[in-house]
C-alpha cells in the first residue's frame, strides 16, 4: 500500500516533468514576421498590387478599396509571383495557376489563395490580420 | 491498480515481447530480471548488504550520474533556444528568463546541478580515498576517476562562458590566463582553447562545441567505463575478511526453492556464487528501489535550489569594463589565490604536483591495509597527507571566493564597503 | 530483515516523488503568473467594454493574451514594453494612466521601427515592471528620467540641428564655447590632458556628471579639471550633453528613416553636389549662377524649395540641372542656404573660405578647446594653482606684445610642459600647455596667429 502510493507520487513527478518538458518547447515569442501585420497609412501605397516579402501578401488598392491576398502557393508554400497585366498569380514552383480572385485555374494546387481582411487601426493604419481568412469580395473602404 | 495494469500489461503478448520477465514475483525471476534486461543488468544480481546502507558511500557516486543525467537532459532542452553567438546568447538568456515557460527554471537546475557537480566529485573523491577503495584492484579505476573529475571541471568551465555576461567573460577571461602559465605550452593551449587571443566569438563556439559535444560524449563513455570496472571488481569495494554481523548471520536461511545458475564470472580468486555465507540481497528490490529513491532525492534537491535561488545573469559582457575584483569560476579560487601569490609555484608547480600525485596515487599506495573501512588506523600517514592537501586546497578556495575584495585584497565578505560591481 | 528495512524506506519515496511532482507544478505555474497579463486583461476589458458594433465585440473577443515585441536587428533590441503598454499607438488611449496609455509623438518615430529602448532606455528584454525600467542590479542602462530624455535625441539628430531639444542644442554649444576638447578628445579630435569622452554618457551616472562639473575632484580624486562656472541649468545641460555621448551611433540606421534634417546637413549636402562649382559663397566659387550667399534676403523657403524640385519652373530658361535630390535633402540644403544670413547661427556652418582670417582663426581657437583654458576669447583665468603666473592660465589678450609671429607660433607648435611654479616646496602646477605640433593644420595657424594678435584691446597699446 505504502509503495503503491509511492509508485503513484512518481508517476505524477514524472508526467509533471514531461508536461513540463513539453511547453517549454512551444516558444512564447517569435522572431518572425508578426501574422498581425501593421503597414502604413492607405495613401501610402499606390493603386495596384503592392508585395509585401517578408509577410508574404500582396496588398491591393483599388482608388479607396484594401484588399490583402496571400502569396503563399497552397500547394507545398513557394511564393507565388503576381502575372504583370494583373490577370492573376503563378507559382514558380510547380507551376499552379491561379485567377485574379485567387482561384485555381491550373496546376496541383488544391485550394485558393488565401484572402485576409484589411482594417484600419485607431491611428488609421492598413492593418492585415493573416490569422484569419475572408471571401475575395470583402474589403476595407477608406 | 497500477502493479494489476503492470502485470496485465507484462503478461500479455506485446507486454511479454518487451519485458522479458515482467514484475518478478519469485527469487529466481529476481535473478532473471537482472540479467535479461538492459538496464538492470548494469547491476549484479546480489550485493552486500553493507553496500546499500547509506553511510557507505552517501550514495556520491549514484548521485553524480544522476546529476549528470539532469544536466544532459536540462542541457539539451536549453539547447533548443540557446544560439552560440555574444549578441544572441545573451539574449537567449534574457529570452528563458522573460518569455519561455519554465525557461527560467531550467536554467537554474542546469546551473545548480553543475555546481552541485563540481562539488560532489570532490565528495565522491574523498569517500573513495578515505576508504581506501582505489587499492588494487581497483587502481585503474581512481584514474579514470581522476579523468572524470577533470571532465567534471571542464564541463563545467565551457558551461560558464556561455551566457555572456560579464561574469562569464570575466570568469573565462581570468580562468584561461591561469592556464598560460603553464610551461612551454600554456601560451599555445589557451590560444587553441579561445580560438584567438582573447575571449571573443570564436572562444563562445568553441567552448560550446566542446561543451555540448566533445566534453560530454567523452564523460559519458568514461562514466560507461567506469561504471563497468565497478561491477567487474566485484562491486564496493569491502574488508578483505568480511565482518561476521551477528544477528543477520544467525537469521540468514537457505530458502528451500533457491536455485542459481552462473550468472557471471566476476574479477577475484573465487566466483561469487554459492558462498552462502555472504550477507547479500537481491538486487530487485533492494538496490534497484533504493537507486530510484535517491534518483528522486536528487531531482527533489536540485529543484528546490533552483525554485528558490536564481543563476546569476549580470550585464552583457564588456571588455573594456573589468569588474573589481575578476574572479575565474569558484572551483578555480583556490589556484587563483595561488596564482597570486606565485604565478610559477602557484600557476603551476603546485596543480601539476597535486594532479601528478592524484593520478599516481594508487600505484604509490599498494598497501592492501584498510580497504573498504572508513579512515582506517593502517593508513594513518596517507590519511594524513591527503587531509592535510584537501583543507589547504579547501581553504584556499574558501579565501579566494569571499575573503578577496577589490585588487585581491583581504576583506570580509560583512564588510560595509564591499560593493558589488 | 532486509525487507523491513526496505520498508522503512517508502514513505521517503512517496515522500520525495511527490515533491519533485509538486515543484515542477510550482515551478510551471510560477510562469503563468506574470503581470503583463493584469494590463493585457486590463485592456482587452476596456475594449470589450466600449464596443458596441457585434464586429467589434468580435474584434475585442480576438485580442490575444500575449508578449508583444519589436525585433529591432539593426540595434540588436528586443523591446518587450508593448507587452504591457499595449496602447501606445491608439490615440484613443491618450490622457489615461500607464502602462495602457497612448504615447504622443507616434508619427514621428513610428514605434515599429525605432522600439523604446532606443529613446527611453531601460531593459527592452525584460516583462516585469521593475526589470524592464531597469531599476535593478546588472543592467547599466535604467530608463531616462523624462527630464532627460533629449539626451537620446543625439543617438541620430545632430546636436546642433535640433530645436526641438533646446536643452541639448545648448549643452553642445556650451560644450564648443567652453572649449572643452582642448583637454578631452571627442570623436577623435581634441587634447590628451583628460579622459575621452566618447563613451562618457554610459559610463557614469547623470548624478556624478553634474558634481564633476562643479567639482571636479570631489568624484575623480586627483583630477586637474579646474571646475566649470556657469549657471545651474546650463551645469544641466552640459550634464545631458554628456550623458547624449553614449558610443551608440545609429547612423546608418537613421538615414533610411525621417530624420529632420537641418542646415549641418545641407551644408555637407552643398558640399558634396559641388555647388560652389556655379555659385559664389564669400566671394569664392563659379560665375554660372548667382552668388548666393544672401539668397535668403532675396527669396523665402518656399521659393527656394520649389527651385530645387524644379528649376526651370521658376526661373525659365535657367541652366541650373534639376539634381537628383530627396524631398529631404531638399529641405536640408534649403535649410542650410537660409542660415549663411542668420548671425544667430553658430560659426562652423558658415563657409571658412567667407570669413576674415581673425574670424576662422576665431572658430579655430573654438575647435581645438583653447578656451578651456586660456578663457572664452582668450580671457584666461582658469585657475591652475601653484603656477607662477597669478596661479591661473595667463590671458591671451597681451600676447601680441609679448611675442613675435614667429615666437607665438613655436610656443603654440611646442607647448610648455613645465610650467614654473609659485612655490617649489608645493605639488606642480596641474595643467600644462600641450604641443600641437601636427595637430593644427599650417593654414589654421595662420589663422590662429591672426586671431590671438586681435584680441589686444585698441587703445590699450601701451609703448613700454
Amino acid at each position: 500500500m505504502q509503495l503503491m502510493l509511492g509508485w503513484w507520487a512518481a508517476v505524477f513527478a514524472i508526467s509533471a516533468t514531461v508536461a513540463a518538458s513539453v511547453r517549454f518547447m512551444f516558444p512564447n515569442v517569435l522572431y518572425e514576421p508578426s501574422l498581425r501585420m501593421k503597414a502604413q497609412r492607405p495613401d501610402d501605397y499606390p493603386d495596384g498590387a503592392t508585395f509585401f516579402p517578408e509577410h508574404r501578401f500582396f496588398l491591393m488598392k483599388n482608388g479607396k478599396q484594401f484588399r490583402a491576398v496571400s502569396a503563399t502557393c497552397t500547394h507545398l508554400g513557394c511564393t507565388v509571383n503576381r502575372i504583370a497585366d494583373g490577370s492573376g498569380f503563378r507559382c514558380p514552383c510547380h507551376g499552379s495557376v491561379f485567377d485574379a480572385s485567387g482561384a485555381v485555374t491550373s496546376g496541383p494546387a488544391p485550394k485558393a489563395l488565401a484572402w485576409y481582411p484589411v482594417t484600419l487601426s485607431r491611428d488609421e493604419r492598413l492593418v492585415i490580420d493573416m490569422t484569419r481568412q475572408v471571401s475575395p469580395e470583402e474589403q476595407l473602404v477608406v | 491498480m497500477l502493479t494489476r495494469t503492470w502485470r496485465k500489461f507484462c503478461s500479455s503478448r506485446i507486454g511479454r515481447s518487451i519485458f522479458r520477465v515482467g514484475l518478478p514475483g519469485s527469487d529466481l525471476e529476481r535473478a532473471r530480471v537482472g540479467v535479461s534486461s538492459f538496464l538492470l543488468h548494469i547491476q549484479p544480481v546480489k550485493v552486500q548488504s553493507r553496500s546499500l546502507k547509506f553511510r557507505t558511500t552517501f550514495g556520491l557516486g549514484l548521485i553524480l550520474l544522476y546529476l549528470f543525467l539532469i544536466l544532459i537532459v536540462t542541457g539539451v532542452l536549453l539547447m533548443f533556444y540557446y544560439v552560440p553567438s555574444p549578441e544572441l546568447a545573451y539574449r537567449s538568456m534574457k529570452d528563458l528568463e522573460f518569455v519561455v515557460t519554465a525557461g527560467m527554471l531550467l536554467r537554474n537546475m542546469h546551473r545548480w546541478a553543475a555546481h552541485l557537480m563540481v562539488l560532489g566529485v570532490v565528495l565522491h573523491m574523498c569517500r573513495v580515498f578515505y576508504t581506501g577503495a582505489y587499492k588494487p584492484p581497483r587502481e585503474f579505476n581512481w584514474v579514470i576517476g581522476v579523468v572524470l573529475f577533470l571532465l567534471t571541471l571542464g564541463l563545467s568551465f565551457t558551461g560558464y562562458l556561455l551566457p555572456w555576461d560579464q561574469l562569464a567573460f570575466w570568469a573565462i577571461t581570468v580562468g584561461a590566463n591561469i592556464s598560460s602559465y603553464a610551461p612551454f605550452v600554456g601560451e599555445k593551449v589557451r590560444f587553441v582553447l579561445l580560438g584567438g587571443n582573447v575571449v571573443g566569438p570564436s572562444a563562445l563556439l568553441r567552448f560550446y562545441v566542446l561543451h555540448v559535444v566533445l566534453l560530454p560524449a567523452g564523460m559519458a563513455f568514461l562514466v560507461a567505463i567506469h561504471l563497468w570496472r565497478v561491477r567487474k571488481d566485484g562491486g564496493l569495494a569491502r574488508p578483505a575478511e568480511p565482518d561476521l554481523i551477528e544477528e543477520e548471520f544467525a537469521e540468514f536461511e537457505l530458502p528451500p526453492e533457491k536455485t542459481y545458475g552462473l550468472m557471471e564470472l566476476a574479477r577475484g580468486s573465487s566466483a561469487a556464487v554459492g558462498t552462502a555465507q555472504e550477507d547479500t540481497v537481491f538486487s530487485w528490490p533492494h538496490l534497484v528501489f533504493r537507486e530510484i529513491l535517491l534518483l528522486m532525492l536528487t531531482v527533489a534537491g536540485v529543484l528546490v535550489l533552483a525554485i528558490f535561488w536564481n543563476a546569476p545573469l549580470e550585464e552583457f559582457a564588456n571588455p573594456a569594463h573589468p569588474p573589481n575584483p575578476a574572479k575565474a569560476p569558484w572551483y578555480f579560487l583556490g589556484l587563483q589565490e595561488l596564482v597570486a601569490h606565485s604565478a610559477f609555484w602557484g600557476g603551476v608547480v603546485v596543480p601539476t604536483l597535486l594532479l601528478v600525485a592524484l593520478i599516481m596515487l594508487p600505484y604509490i599506495d599498494t598497501k592492501p591495509d584498510g580497504v573498504g573501512v572508513w579512515f582506517s588506523s593502517q593508513r594513518k600517514t596517507a590519511i594524513l597527507i591527503f587531509s592535510i592537501c584537501l583543507i589547504t586546497m579547501t581553504v584556499l578556495t574558501v579565501i579566494g571566493s569571499v575573503f578577496r575584495g577589490p585588487n585581491w585584497d583581504f576583506t570580509v565578505p560583512w564588510h560595509p564597503n564591499v560593493e558589488e560591481h | 530483515m532486509s525487507d523491513t528495512r526496505l520498508q522503512r524506506l517508502y514513505p521517503w519515496f512517496t515522500a520525495s516523488s511527490l515533491l519533485v511532482g509538486i515543484l515542477v507544478v510550482v515551478g510551471f505555474y510560477r510562469d503563468r503568473f506574470r503581470e503583463w497579463k493584469v494590463w493585457q486583461r486590463d485592456y482587452i476589458r476596456q475594449e470589450t467594454a466600449r464596443a458596441t458594433t457585434p464586429q467589434e465585440k468580435d474584434a475585442a473577443r480576438r485580442i490575444p493574451v500575449a508578449i508583444k515585441q519589436i525585433v529591432l536587428p539593426e540595434v540588436q533590441r528586443v523591446d518587450r514594453c508593448v507587452t504591457c503598454h499595449v496602447a501606445v499607438d491608439d490615440p484613443s488611449y491618450s490622457g489615461l494612466p500607464q502602462p495602457v496609455s497612448y504615447h504622443p509623438n507616434h508619427d514621428q518615430h513610428p514605434f515599429d521601427k525605432f522600439g523604446c529602448t532606443i529613446c527611453h532606455q531601460g531593459q527592452g528584454f525584460a516583462t516585469t515592471k521593475q526589470a524592464a525600467h531597469g531599476n535593478v542590479k546588472h543592467w547599466d542602462r535604467p530608463m531616462l528620467p523624462m527630464l532627460q530624455i533629449e539626451a537620446s535625441c543625439a543617438k541620430c539628430h545632430h546636436p546642433a540641428d535640433l530645436p526641438q531639444a533646446p536643452k541639448l542644442t545648448r549643452g553642445h554649444a556650451l560644450f564648443q564655447e567652453l572649449g572643452c576638447i582642448g583637454c578631452h578628445k571627442l570623436h577623435g579630435r581634441g587634447g590628451a590632458i583628460g579622459p575621452e569622452l566618447d563613451k562618457v554618457g554610459a559610463k557614469h551616472s547623470p548624478q556624478w556628471l553634474t558634481m564633476h562639473f562643479k567639482d571636479p575632484a570631489a568624484v575623480s580624486p586627483g583630477s586637474a579639471m579646474p571646475p566649470v562656472i556657469v549657471e545651474e541649468a546650463d551645469i544641466q545641460a552640459l550634464t545631458l550633453y554628456m550623458m547624449s555621448l553614449t558610443g551608440e551611433q545609429l547612423t546608418e540606421y537613421h538615414v533610411s528613416m525621417k530624420t529632420i534634417p537641418g542646415p549641418r546637413v545641407g551644408r555637407q549636402l552643398f558640399e558634396e553636389k559641388g555647388c560652389v562649382g556655379c555659385h559664389k559663397v564669400g566671394g569664392k566659387g563659379g560665375d554660372v549662377g548667382p552668388p548666393i550667399d544672401d539668397v535668403a534676403t532675396r527669396r523665402d523657403a518656399e521659393w527656394i524649395v520649389a527651385h530645387f524640385r524644379d528649376p526651370q519652373a521658376l526661373s525659365p530658361g535657367t541652366v541650373m540641372p534639376k539634381f537628383d535630390l530627396t524631398e529631404h535633402e531638399i529641405r536640408a540644403l534649403t535649410e542650410f542656404l537660409l542660415s549663411l544670413t542668420d548671425p544667430g547661427i553658430v560659426g562652423y556652418i558658415k563657409i571658412p573660405t567667407w570669413m576674415t582670417p581673425v574670424e576662422r582663426g576665431k572658430s579655430v581657437f573654438g575647435k581645438y578647446g583653447c578656451a578651456g583654458c586660456h578663457g572664452r576669447d582668450g580671457q584666461g583665468g582658469v585657475p591652475n594653482p601653484n603656477a607662477k603666473t597669478a596661479e591661473q592660465i595667463p590671458s591671451l589678450k597681451y600676447a601680441a606684445e609679448g611675442y613675435t609671429d614667429t615666437e607665438l607660433r613655436s610656443r603654440i607648435l611646442n607647448g610648455q610642459h613645465e610650467i614654473t611654479p609659485m612655490d617649489t616646496e608645493r605639488p606642480p602646477p596641474p595643467l600644462y600647455m600641450p604641443g600641437w605640433n601636427g595637430k593644427i593644420a599650417a593654414g589654421e595657424m595662420d589663422d590662429l596667429v591672426a586671431y590671438i594678435k586681435s584680441l589686444l584691446p585698441e587703445g590699450d597699446d601701451l609703448d613700454f
